[in-house]
């Protein structure tokens, strides 16, 4: 009612702008929306209305290529499998790359410039090349076709990540607030307990949204070094892209919303670092 | 905080899983092979499931089936217990592969096909496992078009450019397709297919003027072809949607189309040219990596996989045929009777061209096809010049052939050391 009177107000070219922007949000949220909206329409309907034409943009409620899934020996382990990898991956790559990046951040050490670099270089081989000497070491070792292994793997894939990241978001809090907990009282872990965590919570947690997602999504690894715990991406994507239309979407689907439903719980944090609290 | 609690709750649980995971282990078959979802999924419950013990059967991109059969070949130690793959995929690993002394002809194994699991040596590094090939399936809408006096079933590739120009003028669209994308096997349809039947060869004419006759007709083929080709994998799906009504693909990329819709398709030989007609028959076999954990087992698992009973149920399963002689029941799918009659017609006609694939050439396979596909991508999608581009790409073959020192192998005739590029 507001807004209404508001936009009447204003100069023609904030109306302008303020439909540009508008439309810009209109036009992201469609380019986000509309595939995941076509992914469901077509993992609900039968496999006639998915070959078909016209296509339809309101799901039938068939349940068969879902249900194909369901009973596709292996498709829950391999999901738990996928979970627990990923929360693996989160926990160690936050663990490992938090305190890293505190210390890029607030200390100077000699070679600091070089490790900021040297941290991108896991980055630089490409994994098809990793995964044999790595297969033919964890074989030998033991850890292979293990998650914890796995979870390894995909955590040195994160590691950059979450340094570089967690690096900027202590270079963001000013030094000052961190002293003047220690002239109040605090040791340097108190500090950082009360008065920095607090705030770079959200920035943790948008770096475990990444780790997660990488190791959700990492394929070659996975089926190289895990043959009977296999994740889901690792059990599925190399089927489905060979696989008939119908199943391709429900595999899909499969694969897509237990990522969405992770991102929808850690929303909170996300929108806190964008400044927008409490959604 | 209680977040936190519940995280390393679950990290507690995950880790307590890991450790209880090492499991009494099923017998691994890590194949390439069957690997659609629904495939894998009846290779499961109706094929392995008669073996008197449990098999774990895991499909895998090629990519990763060479790289883990290399680990557990370096490492010393391995839990794969047998290995499906089509011939070419066992060219990259020979070295980790046992001799097998499968008794191959009490199986009823087609010779032929036996001799190929040598991969031109003595030991039998492979023992064949099922067979496919390549056909044509056409949508019933199509045939009003075909030209005139044309018969399905002797078809050259001068109608077949006359009969896609027909459907593309009336249709307002081309509706020809070829499986020329990433995933798709346009160069088997090169190698087996198109250039056997124009020059009879594959690699010592393979800069004949026969050949340049040959990629001049794909150009003008092309005209007619739906552009969408270059995305297409399996052409079973374009053909059911409608996108495209005329095909050449694998018979098992083929097999939905007739299955779910057998009334709408017909399924017809390929093509033939002034020297024939090429014929590729597809060969994949299973081996025993040296790293077993039990040969004994995996031995008895290939016995298995030999006899009739394992052999019709992996015809239903992956619509590959039989590799041992025997009768089919009635009641196969209307994918099986379609490319069943095919092939036959195929195997009987006299001016058939039987194109092997690719031997001795060790893990340059993929460089090998490498060399049509570029030809492809350079002269029919970057429109160079054919004669120039053919020259160009003779040398890389040439070259490959005397780096593998591979000798000719059918079409071509028998040579004494490389295979020359005439």
């Amino acid at each position: 009612m507001t807004t209404t009177t508001l936009t009447d107000a204003l100069p023609a070219h904030r109306k302008r702008g303020r439909f540009a922007m508008r439309a810009a949000v209109v036009a992201l949220l469609l380019w986000v929306l509309v595939p995941l909206w076509l992914l469901a329409v077509n993992t609900f309907s039968s496999p006639d209305a998915v070959n078909g034409f016209p296509k339809s943009l309101v799901p039938e409620f068939d349940l068969g290529s879902l249900s194909f899934f369901a009973g596709f020996q292996g498709v829950s382990r391999a999901l738990l499998n996928s979970a627990i990898v990923a929360l693996l991956t989160m926990i160690m790559s936050i663990g490992l790359g938090a305190p890293a990046g505190y210390a890029l951040s607030r200390f100077d050490f000699r070679g600091k410039e070089s490790f900021r670099l040297l941290v991108l270089m896991t980055r630089a081989f490409p994994l098809p090349l990793l995964a044999l000497p790595l297969a033919v070491m964890f074989i030998r070792v033991g850890l292979d076709d293990s998650l914890f292994g796995l979870a390894l793997v995909h955590t040195t894939l994160a590691l950059p990540f979450a340094v570089l990241i967690t690096f900027s978001l202590f270079s963001g809090i000013p030094m000052e607030l961190e002293e003047a907990a220690w002239t109040l009282g605090c040791t340097r872990i108190g500090a950082f307990h009360k008065v920095v965590w607090p705030l770079i919570r959200p920035g943790i947690a948008a770096s475990a949204v990444f780790a997660f997602v990488i190791s959700w999504n990492e394929v070659f690894a996975a089926s190289v070094l895990t043959i009977q715990n296999r994740t889901l991406t690792a059990f599925l994507l190399q089927s489905l892209d060979v696989s008939p239309m119908p199943l391709k979407f429900a595999g899909g689907f499969v694969l897509v919303v237990p990522a969405l439903i992770f991102i929808f719980l850690v929303r909170k944090y996300l929108f806190a670092m964008w400044g927008i609290a409490n959604r | 905080m209680t977040k936190f609690r519940l995280t390393t709750g679950i990290v507690a649980a995950g880790l307590a899983l890991c450790a209880t995971s090492a499991q009494a282990q099923d017998l691994l078959f890590w194949s390439t092979q069957a690997k659609p979802v629904e495939e894998t999924q009846r290779m499961r419950d109706d094929v392995l499931s008669g073996f008197d013990q449990p098999v774990d059967y895991q499909a895998a991109d090629e990519g990763p089936w060479i790289t883990r059969i290399q680990a557990e070949t370096q490492a010393g130690s391995g839990s794969i217990a047998l290995l499906g793959g089509l011939h070419g995929d066992f060219t990259s690993v020979e070295g980790g592969l046992v001799d097998l002394d499968t008794d191959l002809d009490s199986a009823n194994v087609v010779p032929a096909y036996a001799e190929l699991g040598k991969l031109g040596g003595d030991g039998q590094k492979y023992v064949p496992w099922m067979q496919a090939t390549y056909m044509m399936a056409a949508n019933k809408q199509a045939l009003e078009f075909l030209p005139e006096g044309a018969d399905l079933n002797e078809l050259t590739y001068d109608q077949l450019i006359q009969w896609a120009g027909a459907m593309a003028e009336a249709t307002g669209g081309p509706k020809f397709g070829l499986p020329a994308g990433p995933k798709g096997l346009k160069h088997r349809f090169f190698q087996g297919y198109l250039l056997p039947s124009y020059t009879g060869g594959v690699v010592r004419t393979f800069k004949s003027a026969e050949a340049e006759e040959a990629w001049n007709k794909l150009a003008e083929l092309w005209q007619f072809t739906t552009p969408a080709s270059t995305n297409y994998a399996f052409m079973q799906e374009p053909l059911l949607t409608g996108e495209v009504w005329v095909a050449f693909d694998h018979t098992a990329r083929l097999a939905e189309a007739f299955n779910q819709k057998p009334d709408d398709f017909v399924a017809f030989p390929t093509p033939k040219g002034p020297k024939g007609r090429g014929y590729m028959p597809v060969i994949a076999g299973m081996a025993i990596p040296a790293t077993a954990p039990d040969p004994e087992a995996s031995a008895a698992l290939i016995d298995y996989m030999l006899s009739p009973e394992a052999q019709i149920a992996t015809l239903r399963a992956t619509n590959f045929f039989p590799v041992v002689d025997v009768d089919l029941p009635d009641d196969m799918p209307p994918s099986v009777k379609a490319a069943g009659e095919v092939i036959s017609y195929t195997s009987k006609s006299e001016d058939s061209i039987t194109a092997l694939l690719p031997m001795g050439l060790g893990d340059a396979g993929g460089k090998f096809n490498q060399v049509y596909v570029d030809m492809f991508e350079r002269t029919i999608l970057g429109g160079q010049p054919i004669r120039d581009a053919l020259d160009d790409q003779a040398n890389a073959l040439d070259a490959l052939m005397k780096e593998t020192g591979a000798p000719c192998w059918a079409p071509d005739a028998p040579s004494d050391g490389p295979c020359p590029v005439e």
